[in-house]
């Protein structure tokens, strides 16, 4: 990023005497992917043995391993959580569940046995409710998986932690993300800028908070462009898939028949071909529609990145759309792809790129940085767990 | 000795380079310029927070402080932990990672090897002794799910005919439990057993059928099914496959998706030993009773000749009916014994959705491809 300027907010400028210390650094990691792997693998081993219940354990470990090879201007990151905390979090919002279920229990007894459904059980209800409360509580979940991260962490011995009410921000984060979803995704800006606010502006290292300056406006111009181009590259992509087909076929020479066949008894060519198609359509795709989407989001990551400020340490991203790529889609393709057995490679290429991609202007004031006032979490991230936003 | 540490001090987010010195039965640490006291640590205070195989550098604190001592130099981590026997952890050798990987990755391959044989013989030996209470649930709980919204056929003559047969078939099986024969109106051309003696009949399968020999054949194959537990076995597999799975993953939601093509598949192969062991006891089960025991094997030539285009047998994996040409040789009988039905029941099953005007069905549409299998066991 070129385009990083001093902060200029009346109020938060630096004393005439001292001048803006910006040496820029960059975080070091310095683990090695066989040692996580023989952590990984003891992992899994428990998994398999304990059928999941040491996972709790095991992610600690992981952490522990991570966080203590990140170090910042030559101090490393300590992980303080245990794998007890992770567990009664998990048993907490399971009980949680249960009583949810029993009230859904009442509802059912009182409200739709008197006018039953066809086909609508109790099942039902309880599954449609948990899709209601599911997407608010995922968010909850994440903020509170944020904070619970964030008190275990310390770094030069000062704990870090997050203010604010992990309910006010689901019921925001649903709220923005479906008036996102009923305006077709054009807000995106305005929904990714007022949800990273609270994430960034409500963290703290020890006595010392995170500023976030972003706007909307700065990023929607580019969002616009992004946006139409996206739609017209669909088409296109659509326009070459169908193309494909119909070519394909007759090269093939099937008959009208023959197609009208291909859908009512699958024969093994039917199959392959289906198959092949849908390899065609995904590379097809893929090339068109997923190097524009992280187009945009290296874009919006660098400007969050940039308009973030710990006091007079400033932050700016290097990340390029090929990064992303290699974040966003290799990433996931090696995840799926080796069954999950990817996961300490993808954990350890991301740790590689924060290190490659993170710069840090300038260096905390420690002597005026003490251990933060608020009390951390005491249970770990259990929604986390339960609705499945994996992150480490 | 003396070479540098990190020091903080846990107040302030300040980096101090220190140099330690163990003192007696405390460890001195001294200002790096100056040399003066920074902190006086008793030695039987100090702690190693985390490991050599987590932490590349264990930080050491002071028991219940928030202070924090990080030494990153290797010799003088082995030094101190030499005279400070609390800091014996600091000297522990870093893990090698190849043998470790390859112990656990043996030790994985190991359980999961284990976890799959426990599901195989599990569900083969035990589920049959899932209380029958339990069974019974499930099977009717899955009925409903499956067949809920369908118009169920109420005739009573024709349902006493078919579920009388199945109770006798039932019990010379060896049977101890009740059954309970379903009929629904239409297709596809198809029946199924479900855990707890619950059977579902579509009423094509009796439009089809061209005497109550052939539906007699249908009946005791799913009762076979019944006799052998087989859907609750493959509940039971399916549910410890997810399980396999899930544990392995660590709950990552994309794979699930793969996962479960892979219990399908597993579910499919197991599927195609049960039509055979089903196959098998149908016709032992006629003969048993002293009826015509050919109905199975005619049944399943009308089908083929109705289906010549088996998905199953061109591709082989794809369905959980063994190729029907097989099951045809392997259930050849020849056309002697009582007629399972009297002339009077079959008319009643032919019309128990309703009256019927011709004898003979009309020419109907092909089947519609099978859904994706439901925990079931199919015709």
């Amino acid at each position: 990023m070129s385009d990083i300027r001093p902060w200029g907010q009346p109020g938060t400028a630096q004393p005439a005497a001292t001048p803006l210390d910006l040496t820029p650094s960059r975080p070091v990691y310095d683990g090695k992917l066989s040692e996580l792997y023989g952590i990984y693998l003891r992992h899994l081993t428990l998994m398999v043995l304990t059928l999941g219940w040491s996972r709790f354990w095991g992610r600690t470990r992981l952490r522990r391993y991570l966080w203590n090879h990140v170090s910042i201007l030559g101090d490393r990151f300590e992980y303080s959580g245990r794998g007890i905390e992770l567990m009664i979090g998990f048993v907490l919002v399971l009980v949680v569940l249960g009583v949810w279920a029993g009230l859904m229990w009442l509802v059912w007894e009182f409200v739709f046995q008197a006018h039953a459904i066809p086909g609508f059980g109790f099942l039902n209800l309880f599954y449609l409710s948990i899709v209601f409360i599911g997407i608010p509580l995922a968010f909850v979940g994440q903020y509170a998986g944020m904070r619970y991260r964030l008190s275990r962490t310390r770094w030069r011995g000062i704990r870090c932690g997050m203010v604010g009410s992990a309910w006010t921000y689901g019921g925001l984060a649903t709220l923005l993300t479906m008036a996102n979803a009923v305006t077709a995704q054009l807000l995106t800006p305005f929904v990714s800028v007022n949800l990273a606010r609270p994430r960034i502006s409500h963290t703290f290292f020890g006595t010392q908070r995170f500023d976030f300056a972003g706007n909307a406006g700065d990023v929607y111009g580019r969002f616009l462009g992004y946006y139409f181009i996206n739609i017209a590259v669909w088409i296109v992509a659509i326009g070459i898939a169908v193309t494909a087909v119909i070519v394909g076929g007759m090269q093939l020479g099937f008959t009208g028949e023959e197609v009208q066949r291909l859908f009512t008894t699958p024969s093994l060519r039917t199959v392959l071909l289906l198959i092949a198609a849908a390899v065609v359509l995904y590379i097809v795709f893929g090339l068109m529609i997923l190097p524009l989407r992280c187009w945009w989001q290296a874009y919006l990551l660098r400007y969050l990145v940039a308009r973030t400020r710990a006091g007079n340490v400033l932050f700016a991203s290097a990340i390029s759309t090929r990064q992303m790529w290699g974040f966003l889609v290799l990433n996931y393709l090696i995840v799926v792809l080796t069954l999950g057995l990817g996961w300490p490679w993808v954990m350890h290429r991301t740790l590689r790129l924060i290190a490659r991609a993170l710069w840090i202007y300038g260096a905390p004031q420690g002597e005026a940085i003490g251990q933060p006032p608020q009390r951390a979490p005491r249970f770990g991230e259990g929604l986390l767990d339960m609705f499945d936003v994996t992150g480490f | 000795m003396a070479a540098p540490a990190r020091y903080y001090d846990g107040k302030v987010a300040l980096a101090r380079e220190v140099a330690v010195r163990p003192a007696g039965h405390e460890l001195l640490i001294l200002d790096a310029a100056d040399s003066s006291v920074v902190a006086r640590w008793p030695a039987s205070e100090l702690v190693v927070l985390g490991d050599t195989g987590h932490e590349k550098a264990p930080p050491i604190a002071r028991r219940g402080e928030e202070a924090r001592l990080v030494v990153e130099d290797a010799e003088l981590r082995r030094q101190l932990a030499q005279v400070l026997p609390p800091l014996a952890a600091l000297a522990l050798p870093r893990p090698a990672a190849l043998p470790r990987i390859a112990l656990f990755g043996a030790t994985l391959a190991a359980a999961l090897g284990l976890f799959w044989l426990a599901v195989d013989l599990g569900s083969d030996y035990a589920a049959p002794y899932v209380p029958y209470d339990l069974q019974r649930h499930l099977g009717e709980s899955v009925a409903e799910g499956l067949v809920g919204e369908q118009t169920l056929c109420k005739g009573r003559a024709g349902l006493a005919a078919i579920n009388g047969l199945a109770q006798r078939l039932a019990k010379a099986a060896g049977y101890p439990h009740p059954v309970t024969v379903r009929i629904v109106k239409g297709g596809p051309l198809n029946a199924f057993t479900l855990p707890g003696g619950v059977l579902v009949f579509y009423s094509d399968l009796i439009d089809f059928a061209r005497d109550g020999d052939e539906l007699a054949g249908v009946l005791a194959h799913e009762i076979g099914h019944v006799a052998h537990y087989h859907a609750i076995k493959g509940l039971a597999r399916q549910f410890g496959v997810e399980q396999l799975l899930k544990s392995m993953t660590g709950g990552f939601s994309d794979l699930g998706t793969v996962g479960a093509g892979g219990s399908l598949l597993l579910a499919l192969q197991n599927g195609r030993a049960y039509e055979r062991d089903a196959d098998a006891t149908a016709v032992a089960l006629l003969e048993k009773l002293g009826l015509r025991a050919d109905g199975v094997s005619r049944f399943f030539e009308r089908l083929l000749e109705k289906q010549p285009m088996d998905a199953a047998a061109a591709i082989g994996i794809w369905s959980s009916h063994p190729p029907t040409a097989d099951r045809i040789a392997a259930t050849r009988r020849p056309p002697t014994g009582a007629p399972a039905f009297s002339e009077a029941e079959w008319a009643a099953l032919r019309s128990v959705c309703g009256p019927k005007d011709p004898p003979r069905p009309p020419a109907r549409p092909a089947p519609k491809p099978s859904a994706p299998l439901p925990p079931t066991n199919r015709l």
